[in-house]
């Protein structure tokens, strides 16, 4: 008699356990499902950002070389590339130490320096993307024939990152106390004229496989360690 | 009542294993966060190891952020841990190839782990024997996960019908 009843117990708890596997088996598979689909869809949404990014209408600056990326200075036999971006502190120390040596260098017609400005760091500016905004400027002023008057005084005004940056006002402003007033220019910066051609320009650094900035290269051979020195006798090498 | 150390890890178990999938939803949360306002950069990022043409890292580096948030908040509900803990695990391995590989090749690169990364500045140094580092623990989480994915305050207790 006892032993039947244990039966029924024992009976009734392989039961129980089999409905509780079975849940669990339910329950892992759906959830495994909805897992799957959840990441499919956040995958889905990421592209979709990507291709809905509106980069607005491409105007490649007439004045630009190299692919429609950098913008000359001077016609001297070696080619040295610069990339930079405007709010970079690094480029900001490269200016600073050796902008002037390659201004003098480009002078006496020994080198062709090729401004190459890119905005990478366009997160650093509290969503004003300053970096692009800076670039794009810069391919105005080049079109006026004064990227130079305008690179030099960004630099000198160089904002610090995790700031807002130089408001339009503020770069047109900069702009005209070097002697870049025109209207062409103004309207280029308060439209944004060539914002999209500075989001392929640095699409293309990046294609270049280059990461940072400053990256300096001197007839085509990257500097690791772009000193005043090092460039001065990447120059004189290379020239020969 | 004397209690086994067996009986006391039965109990500690679930508890850690909260703990680490808890942990491991904040790095997903933190890493996706931090790369989701900008996918230009993020592309980039990708880009900077050279694996791919840049036009599959612009792909790569848009779905990524989103994927490591989408993992973050399924970790933070704790729906599904064994599978999500498994695909962390597999994600944390693929970095770390990418990483010792970019190492091999003697790039000068961030990793991008926790950044928009790609760029290093002068003077900076790579530091990917850290990042290795901090990705296995990152791994070591993940594994612990698939192997102990039962935790504390999570759906898939609730649905299991457990307390």
């Amino acid at each position: 008699m006892s032993s039947g009843k244990n039966r029924a117990a024992k009976a009734r708890q392989i039961v129980a356990e089999q409905k509780a596997a079975e849940r669990r088996r339910t329950v892992t598979l759906w959830t495994s499902v909805g897992v799957v689909l959840v990441l499919f869809v956040a995958g889905l949404i990421g592209y979709t950002a990507l291709s809905g990014q509106d980069e607005g209408k491409l105007v490649i600056p007439s004045t630009a070389v190299d692919e429609g990326t950098a913008f000359a200075v001077g016609t001297g036999p070696v080619v040295v590339d610069v990339y930079e971006d405007f709010m970079c502190p690094a480029c900001g120390t490269f200016e600073a130490a050796s902008g002037p040596t390659l201004k003098q260098l480009a002078d006496s017609g020994k080198i062709t320096i090729r401004f190459h400005p890119v905005a990478i760091l366009d997160q650093y500016s509290n969503g004003t993307e300053y970096s692009t905004r800076a670039a794009a400027a810069s391919a105005a002023a080049a079109q006026e024939g004064k990227f130079t008057e305008l690179h030099d005084v960004l630099y000198a005004n160089r904002p610090e990152e995790n700031s807002t940056g130089l408001s339009d006002a503020r770069i047109i402003e900069l702009a005209a106390s070097v002697g870049l007033t025109s209207d062409t220019f103004v309207t280029a910066v308060n439209e944004g004229t060539y914002k999209a051609w500075a989001t392929q320009a640095t699409e293309t650094f990046s294609k270049r496989d280059f990461t940072g900035t400053p990256t300096i290269l001197v007839a085509g051979q990257q500097l690791e360690n772009p000193t005043t020195e090092l460039l001065t006798e990447a120059v004189t090498t290379a020239a020969g | 009542m004397e209690t086994s150390p067996q009986s006391r890890m039965t109990v500690a178990w679930p508890w850690i294993a909260t703990a680490a999938r808890l942990g491991l939803a904040a790095v997903w949360l933190v890493a996706g966060a931090l790369k989701v306002g900008d996918l230009a950069a993020s592309a980039r990022a990708v880009n900077a190891y050279q694996v791919m043409p840049y036009d599959t890292a612009e792909v790569v580096g848009a779905v990524q952020p989103f994927l490591e948030i989408a993992l973050g908040l399924l970790l933070l509900i704790g729906l599904s841990t064994r599978l999500t803990a498994a695909i962390s695990a597999l994600l944390m391995v693929i970095f770390i190839a990418g990483i010792a590989s970019a190492w091999a090749r003697g790039l000068r690169i961030d990793c991008g782990c926790f950044s928009t990364g790609g760029e290093l500045g002068r003077g900076e140094d790579t530091a990917y024997g850290i990042d290795i580092l901090r990705d296995l623990a990152f791994l070591a989480l993940s594994g612990l996960l698939v192997w102990r994915p039962r935790t504390r305050y999570s759906l898939d207790g609730i649905l299991l019908g457990e307390r």
